[in-house]
């Protein structure tokens, strides 16, 4: 089975972009993909621009990445977060707990 | 006939038949028997020349001769003479009218009251009061020429005598039959009184009462409520006649007068078991009582029952019965406090039977009805409007020995904007969004609304998955709005009974199993309650949002 999203590099950073609805049924396969390119130390950035659906499942592998990235001082962010997952990300005050990107160049391109 | 009669010889045949003429004309049209007796006793006296006279009747529970008047010098009015004690008691057990010219002589004579009173009995003349061959009593004359021809004539007063006393008798229990039918016409009254005006056919509560012969004291009551919520109670009292009437009228007032403030029924029933226990608890009496508040808007109803047959939920083709949650009413202000137990029903379309046990205690086919009969019978109406439903429920019953009071409670809200019923399992979850969003969508809400309903609800269905069932199970969802109202959304699972205290509160522990999405669901709903399923085992979900 083949999860909702996209990956590619752009140098060491990795990009997942996330698609269509995240669910119980789809999140293990979007836990295990954000926590496999953060096991190669590669920095991670969630586009979040093609997102119609995320539940609190998709959050929780959210927030599972995004623990880990800190506790091996890798980067994470999340990009271009579509309303429907601001929304979600809001009700759980995570809005301000995310380093969130407007657009994907911000994320991507180094500082 | 003066008594001043000169003394009757040669007897005067036309006088004596004047004087038994007078005597029954004044024992059947006088109200007060003993003041007849005295003045008929006085006649008798004067026209046979006697000193005194008594007038004896048989106790009919003791068996004793009670002197119930008397003319003379001594007054023995109560005197009680054990069954063939004396010269009277002979008479009487015989039947037969004798004429003791020498009383001393006589080995019945009791000399106790001249003993007693320093009169002197000589001589007696005693009759028995005959009807039929049955002796009522006897009048004794005392103290005079008495001959053998009045004896005669103390034999024919004694039975014209003895008819009037029948009469009277019967008078009287015609009398106290008449006053008990005007009391339990005057209970029935009170009765008609107390029970709710017509109500619309289509109103959602609907009560039936159908009084037996005897009155009873059932009740019920519906009440309108200023906010839209229907206040309803069925009772039975125990008793019969104006006690039972008069209690079944207080109840029914407190009811009414707590009802369209007080939101809950076990504070009202407590408030009136209170009120019960201190003017009727001595008693014996008490009532048992459902009551109940009923929200056409959400269809749920709160009850509490004191000692009452339990209601039954008819939902979907299957009953559920909730049982009594304290004893009776009016017994002790400690057995039915504001604690006892509440029941909260969603009836889910359903609709909620009340009864009294005229109903299950009736007969069908010979057997008694039980819960399981009334079950058969309210199966049997289903199809029928709600008034005409419990018309014909009753009517089958009737005629019956005791009343037959039902009430019922239909859930009468529209069709629901989506009803799902499905294995839930991960796979499904898409499915289930997608037919959320619409029904949210037809039932006047924004996309933005849709878009919280379908979070809220996917959380919901989640937890029902990874906790309650701890993988796929049977579910049913039901989205609603009726009368512009908020949209409500029911879920029901088959999965173990939720524990209510293990939920996460609001904000707290969000990122445990289930924490999350139950905040979620909070978050974006205006109500979220748990409550057990209606029928069987499992869980009811509501949660409502109100639209714009």
């Amino acid at each position: 089975m083949t999860g909702p999203f996209l990956t590619r590099y752009v140098g060491r950073t990795a990009v997942v972009a996330l698609s269509g609805e995240i669910d119980m049924q789809n999140s293990p396969l979007v836990r295990s993909e954000l926590l496999r390119h953060l096991s190669d130390r590669a920095d991670l950035v969630v586009d979040l621009s093609g997102v119609a659906y995320i539940d609190s499942s998709g959050i929780a592998s959210l927030v599972e990445a995004f623990q880990t990235a800190r506790r091996q001082g890798t980067r994470f962010s999340l990009a271009a977060v579509s309303p429907a997952a601001l929304r979600v990300l809001q009700l759980a005050r995570l809005d301000e707990v995310f380093l969130l990107h407007a657009r994907l160049d911000d994320a991507v391109t180094p500082r | 006939m003066p008594s001043s009669s000169p003394r009757r010889r040669p007897a005067s045949y036309h006088r004596q038949l004047d004087l038994i003429a007078e005597m029954s004309h004044a024992f059947a049209s006088s109200h007060d028997l003993r003041e007849t007796l005295v003045r008929g006793l006085r006649q008798v006296a004067d026209f046979i020349e006697a000193e005194a006279a008594g007038f004896f009747l048989v106790d009919e529970i003791t068996g004793e001769l009670v002197c119930h008047a008397c003319v003379g010098p001594v007054d023995i009015t109560g005197l009680r003479l054990a069954p063939g004690q004396g010269i009277v008691g002979r008479v009487v057990a015989q039947n037969v009218a004798t004429l003791v010219a020498d009383a001393r002589a006589d080995p019945h004579f009791g000399a106790l009251v001249d003993l007693r009173t320093g009169f002197v009995t000589r001589s007696i003349l005693c009759a028995p009061l005959s009807v039929q061959g049955h002796c009522l009593g006897a009048i004794e004359l005392i103290n005079g020429a008495f001959r053998a021809g009045d004896r005669q004539l103390l034999r024919a007063i004694g039975a014209s005598v003895a008819l009037a006393v029948v009469n009277a008798r019967l008078a009287k229990a015609m009398v106290e039959q008449e006053r008990l039918a005007r009391e339990l016409e005057l209970a029935a009254e009170i009765q008609r009184a107390m029970l709710p005006a017509h109500l619309p056919g289509d109103f959602p509560v609907q009560g039936i009462n159908h009084p037996a012969r005897e009155v009873s004291g059932d009740f019920f009551d519906i009440l309108q409520r200023a906010d839209g919520r229907v206040a309803f109670a069925i009772g039975d009292v125990a008793g019969k006649g104006i006690d039972a009437a008069l209690l079944m009228a207080k109840t029914c007032s407190l009811f009414r007068f707590l009802a369209k403030t007080q939101d809950r029924p076990a504070a009202l029933l407590s408030a009136i078991n209170a009120e019960l226990c201190e003017t009727a608890g001595s008693r014996g009496t008490f009532v048992t009582m459902v009551a109940g508040l009923f929200d056409p808007v959400s269809g749920a109803v709160l009850l509490a029952n004191a000692g009452h047959e339990p209601p039954l939920l008819h939902w979907d083709g299957l009953f559920t019965s909730y049982p009594a949650g304290a004893p009776p009413l009016g017994i002790d202000p400690g057995l039915v406090t504001p604690a006892m137990p509440e029941t909260r029903i969603a009836l889910g379309g359903g609709c909620l039977y009340l009864f009294t046990d005229g109903l299950t205690e009736a007969f069908g086919n010979g057997h008694r009805l039980g819960s399981g009969g009334v079950q058969r019978m309210i199966s049997a109406a289903a199809g029928l409007p709600a008034d005409r439903r419990l018309a014909a429920i009753v009517d089958r019953l009737a005629p019956t020995r005791d009343d037959l009071t039902a009430l019922l409670v239909e859930d009468r809200r529209g069709p629901p904007l989506l009803r799902l019923e499905l294995d839930a399992a991960p796979e499904a979850l898409s499915e289930i969004r997608r037919r959320v969003a619409e029904a949210v969508l037809k039932g006047g809400g924004t996309p933005g609304v849709a878009a919280d309903v379908v979070l809220a609800v996917g959380e919901a269905v989640q937890n029902v998955i990874c906790h309650g069932y701890g993988g796929p199970g049977p579910l049913a969802l039901e989205i609603r709005r009726d009368g512009g109202g908020p949209l409500t959304v029911h879920l029901t699972d088959c999965a173990p009974r939720l524990d209510l205290a293990s939920l996460p509160e609001r904000c707290s522990a969000e990122l445990q199993p289930g924490g999350l999405g139950l905040h979620f669901m909070r978050s974006v709903m205006d109500q979220v309650t748990f409550l057990p399923a209606p029928v069987g085992c499992g869980n009811l979900l509501t949660m409502t949002k109100a639209l714009p």
